[in-house]
């Protein structure tokens, strides 16, 4: 534990946190492209999780993913660092958060439940890519998808009021 | 479909309505007027903070965003350890020596925080 507050302690201490904390602009920026990188994220993930819930049958699954799901790796390229980024301004802080720490389980869990996703269910898409009922695993983890994504913007919203 | 739509809706309120504002945290019925020194002053985002020293404790005490104590005239220069400080705000519920300003008056100037 107290060599865990020793890594934060230094990232907290670099010129760049530094700069996080000290510059007017650059806390401002980093906090809006963090959220429009989630906004991509979470929207596109939500789009194709609906399509699987059975909104818009008529257009092809696995292609609408392939589309969606491009959009939503491509958009961690942004929101990874600015996160980081916002972290290292008061890492010892964040850390400590039950909120924080709630927010990176939920994160993780919708990994997981991704993952899971496309290694079971997914993988007989060509049965029900269009005008078809999504199996019934399918829509369960489409349906959690969804409220894990929620869960994990309301935390990240909540940090500032905790 | 239509359940669906309404099932999302009702998600979003929901979390809309768990969502607190900034200042739920404090006891806002509970005013609280402390003078002291400051011990240590952070002019720093998301919001700059001061650790006051009063006669019977030490308060952190949570101001604004940088940007807008600028913007309202408390300069960097007047935050700083050892300066005599006035600020009227409210308690944190949990937090025994946390308060967050609604004003700070440093040198007569009060400004407000909010």
């Amino acid at each position: 534990m107290a060599q865990g507050a020793g890594v934060l302690d230094a990232l907290a201490a670099t010129p760049l946190a530094g700069a996080m904390r000290e510059s007017a602009w650059l806390y401002p920026i980093v906090e809006i492209v963090h959220i429009a990188g989630f906004s991509v994220l979470v929207g596109s993930v939500v789009l194709f999780d609906l399509r699987v819930l059975g909104c818009a049958t008529s257009l092809p699954l696995a292609a609408l993913g392939r589309h969606l799901l491009r959009w939503a790796l491509a958009s961690l390229v942004l929101v990874i660092p600015a996160g980081l980024l916002l972290f290292s301004a008061h890492p010892g802080e964040l850390a400590a958060n039950p909120v924080f720490l709630l927010k990176l389980t939920l994160i993780a869990l919708a990994g997981c439940n991704a993952l899971a996703f496309h290694l079971l269910p997914y993988r007989s898409v060509a049965g029900w890519d269009r005008e078809r009922a999504a199996p019934l695993l399918a829509r369960l983890g489409a349906g959690l998808s969804i409220l894990l994504w929620l869960g994990v913007i309301s935390c990240g919203r909540m940090l500032a009021y905790v | 479909m239509k359940r669906l739509i309404l099932l999302a809706a009702g998600l979003v309120f929901s979390a809309g309505t768990l969502a607190h504002h900034g200042w739920s945290e404090y006891e806002s019925d509970k005013p609280l007027d402390l003078t002291g020194t400051i011990e240590q002053a952070g002019y720093e985002q998301p919001h700059g903070f001061v650790r006051l020293k009063t006669a019977d404790k030490t308060w952190l005490v949570v101001l604004a965003p940088p940007s807008r104590m600028e913007n309202r005239g408390l300069m960097k220069e007047k935050l700083v350890p050892g300066q005599r400080a006035s600020v009227h705000g409210y308690p944190h519920r949990s937090k025994a020596d946390e308060m967050r300003a609604e004003n700070i008056t440093i040198e007569g100037k009060t400004t407000e925080l909010r």
